[in-house]
């Protein structure tokens, strides 16, 4: 029951840490403008060659036009392709995304152990001792997830081992990785190495299902050695991700639509104006030392 | 690649960390010995007073080294002080949310570097790359904020917090010039100016070191006079007058600026620099607009008539005083709009940076003189012949104008109309290179600073005009025209290609794109470049 209850905890902690950090961000006040061209919410050929509104004459009398499309199709290429890296380094990237694209392969993976924990708890079974089960739904569930957990597990194996060994051996980026860098991507390849351990005694997953069941029942799991050294480590990194860098999925949303892309003109009336007017009213002006921040600039003159 | 690392910063003054030696090489004709001149040696008195132990090279002439062992505790102790402000709500809420994600998200990848004009033109120097400025902050953060613990070390906070490594992280925040093409690059969206621009701001905010020619003689003379330059209402009034004058005698037909006409359309703002450095551009505009029939003035009231900002640069407080200053005297003036004339940071300044500082009657629209002047072409409310500019033209992009304000287009269609060998730089819009004179170097003159910016924050530009132009470059008696439509992007093009002495050498000019509208315009007899017609 302790595995369960600790399992639980560690779900629990990573969604808290996670929003905790979101709500911070979202609650710093409201930033200068400190847009980046090209913004992907420009429409059409603007944002194709950079530009933005102020292109035009008197650009505040046109209706103010956001392609949500572009910023749609700008966030899935950076997401699901990490296309900034790609382009720019594409060795980092190589070891960068087979460790990415493990991880959302495994983020797969947890869903069709809960879709064939689902399954099983509704009477059908995805496989027993006899072999997988003829019915075609619970097949599939099987063997996708046995494909997903293998794969994912995997590529995040080799993924963290070889950005390790790329951060070893690089002469610039050895200077610049801190103590606490090589042991994220340790703890990642840890992980998925243990994971991979416990693969090798149930090539199906079918414990790892049986821990899906138990903790979806509120049961104690029931997992060899193996399986329960995985789940721990697995465990701990949740809990550990989003005090860390590591939670970079939530920075990365701030840095690109509350920063880099956020170009929301504050017009005469508008609803930003409101809020721009109470940000300006909460502002002490008294933060500084150096004495000229202390003026108001009437007296300079 | 040299061995240093964020944590050498600690060294002893003796200690230069970097030399300037084995830069970039140049194109030709640059690359053959004696074309480029060598770097004057660090005087001893400089050694002594200032922090020359980062490259040799003073940029903030108000950062003194301490006299005494009391001055120094009390020197780190500020800025510690400062630091801790840099990450509250309540002293940096204008920027708290970039810094934040630059400082925590970094993964030290590195991609930034490649993409860092400063960095490639130097050699791949390591304390110019982008990286090494912000994790130095980092590290200096975490060793504060945990003491030298082992768990401080195992997370980066390797630096030993002394004098030496404050002073080189000042000057290291006048190494960059505030860009942002690293930031263009990053996967994970974060901005390494951010972190430039907070450093610069802890010196100036908390402990009052920010270069003269930026502060004092920059945005404490605007506040009180008016300009950066100086110039006061009376001054101000003197030269349009001078420019009136000017004109009349060139072209024979009179020009009136309408100087604080109320109710007016445009408020035009130009960089008071042109008005003293370069008057053909006002003049210009002045020309432009008239021929035009729009319905505009300039004002003469404070910070009205100098559109220029340096605060974005350095100081919250400063920024946020001058755009309001300036917001005031178009208020006043009760116009419609306010156009920026050709200065890059102005333009970003006043439309960008302040658009989420004033509302209520100071919130009045501003816009990029640009597509008004596109407008005007398009019209054919005035006759331009292409011809009269028939010489090879190329386009700086002002970082300001194009990555941070994304002003692309209009520039470019005015010059494809214009100027028929108009040819690009590589890269460019977007992706280019500046020009070398960003983030307030263009300005800052202090000891051997403005050798340093031509030779290496410049060097990359230098190297793209030569390849723009190579087809022409060593034929001294084709004019070769760099359209810099922007103040301080042309102070650089001014320094550079006297530097490289490459006016004299093979005819490479400089200027804006007003005056080239205004070289093309059917009406007149003569060019408005006076280097057309006596070649000097």
């Amino acid at each position: 029951m302790l595995l369960t209850v600790f399992m639980y905890t560690a779900i629990t902690a990573f969604v808290f840490f996670s929003l905790r950090k979101a709500w911070q961000y979202a609650h710093n006040p409201l930033a200068n403008r400190w847009e980046l061209y090209p913004v992907p919410g420009e429409p059409g050929a603007r944002r194709r060659h950079g530009g933005s509104y102020y292109e035009e004459a008197e650009w505040w009398t046109s209706p103010r036009q956001v392609s949500r499309i572009g910023q749609y199709k700008e966030m899935l290429k950076e997401m699901l392709f990490m296309k900034s890296l790609f382009i720019n380094r594409k060795r980092f990237w190589t070891f960068s995304y087979a460790m990415h694209l493990g991880i959302y392969v495994l983020g797969l993976f947890t869903l069709f152990l809960l879709a064939g924990a689902a399954t099983e708890m509704f009477g059908m079974r995805v496989a027993s001792l006899d072999g997988v089960s003829s019915h075609p739904w619970a097949a599939f569930v099987y063997f996708a997830t046995a494909v997903a957990g293998f794969s994912g597990a995997f590529l995040t194996a080799c993924g963290s081992a070889s950005l390790l060994v790329y951060r070893v051996s690089d002469k610039a980026l050895r200077k610049y990785t801190a103590g606490d860098e090589y042991f994220n991507l340790f703890f990642i390849l840890t992980a998925a190495v243990s994971g991979l351990v416990a693969w090798s005694t149930d090539p199906g997953f079918n414990y790892s299902r049986g821990v899906v069941i138990a903790m979806l029942s509120f049961t104690p799991v029931r997992s060899g050695v193996a399986l329960m050294a995985h789940l721990l480590i697995f465990g701990a990194l949740l809990i550990y991700i989003p005090r860390t860098k590591m939670s970079h999925y939530i920075g990365k949303y701030f840095a690109y639509h509350k920063v880099l892309w956020d170009n929301e003109p504050n017009l005469k009336g508008s609803a930003l104006e409101r809020i721009v007017e109470k940000n300006l009213a909460n502002r002490p002006q008294d933060g500084w030392s150096s004495p000229h921040t202390k003026s108001t600039g009437a007296e300079e003159s | 690649m040299d061995k240093l690392r964020p944590r050498d910063i600690s060294r002893p003054s003796s200690e230069q960390l970097v030399s300037l030696d084995q830069l970039m090489p140049l194109p030709p004709p640059y690359d053959r010995p004696g074309m480029e001149p060598g770097l004057k040696p660090v005087k001893d008195a400089w050694r002594e007073t200032y922090c020359t132990s980062l490259d040799g090279i003073v940029g903030n002439d108000r950062l003194k080294r301490p006299g005494s062992k009391a001055e120094e505790e009390e020197f780190i102790k500020k800025f510690l002080n400062g630091l801790d402000k840099l990450f509250s709500k309540e002293t940096n809420s204008g920027f708290l949310t970039p810094f934040l994600l630059a400082f925590e998200y970094c993964a030290r990848c590195g991609v930034c570097s490649e993409a860092c004009h400063i960095f490639r033109a130097s050699g791949g120097k390591e304390v110019y790359r982008p990286l090494f400025r912000s994790d130095t902050l980092r590290r200096l953060y975490k060793s504060y904020k945990k003491r030298g613990s082992l768990a401080a070390r195992f997370a980066g906070g390797d630096i030993d917090i002394n004098v030496e490594a404050l002073l080189r992280l000042g000057e290291m925040a006048y190494r960059c010039n505030l860009c942002r093409r690293c930031a263009q690059t990053c996967p994970l969206g974060l901005d390494n100016s951010v972190i430039t621009r907070e450093i610069r701001a802890l010196f100036s905010m908390e402990m009052g070191m920010a270069p003269t020619l930026l502060h004092e003689r920059g945005t404490v003379l605007q506040l009180k006079t008016g300009s950066s330059t100086g110039m006061n209402k009376d001054a101000f009034l003197d030269n349009i007058e001078f420019i009136e004058e000017d004109i009349y005698e060139r072209f024979g037909k009179k020009y009136k600026f309408p100087i604080d006409k109320k109710g007016a359309d445009i408020l035009l703002i130009h960089n008071a620099g042109e008005i003293l450095s370069w008057p053909d551009n006002p003049a210009a505009f002045a020309i432009l607009f008239e021929e035009a029939g729009l319905d505009w003035t300039m004002s003469s009231e404070l910070a009205g008539y100098d559109g220029v900002n340096y605060g974005v640069w350095y100081d919250d407080a400063q920024m946020g005083k001058i755009a309001l200053a300036q917001r005031r005297a178009a208020r006043e003036l009760g116009v419609r709009r306010i156009a920026i004339g050709e200065c890059g940071h102005a333009h970003r300044a006043a439309a960008v940076s302040s658009d989420r500082l004033a509302v209520g009657e100071d919130n009045i629209p501003r816009e990029s003189s640009f597509p008004i002047l596109q407008d005007i072409v398009r019209s054919g409310a005035i006759k331009f012949d292409p011809l009269r500019n028939n010489f090879p033209v190329t386009l700086h992009d002002p970082c300001n104008i194009v990555r941070s304000m994304g002003v692309v287009m209009p520039q470019r269609r005015i010059l494809r109309a214009l100027c028929p060998q108009f040819r690009e730089m590589a890269p460019h819009g977007v992706k280019n290179y500046c020009c070398g004179g960003g983030g307030g170097f263009a300005v800052m003159r202090s000891m051997n600073f403005s050798e340093w910016e031509m030779k290496v924050a410049a060097r990359m530009k230098f190297k793209q005009i030569l390849e723009a132009f190579q087809d022409k470059i060593e034929d001294p008696a084709v004019p070769k025209y760099i359209c810099a439509p922007c103040s301080n992007c042309k102070s650089a093009f001014r320094d550079m290609l006297d530097y490289y002495q490459a006016t004299a050498r093979f005819n490479v000019r400089y200027g804006g794109i007003a005056e080239l509208m205004v070289n093309s315009m059917a009406m007149f007899e003569r060019p408005y470049f006076g280097w057309l017609e006596t070649g000097n």
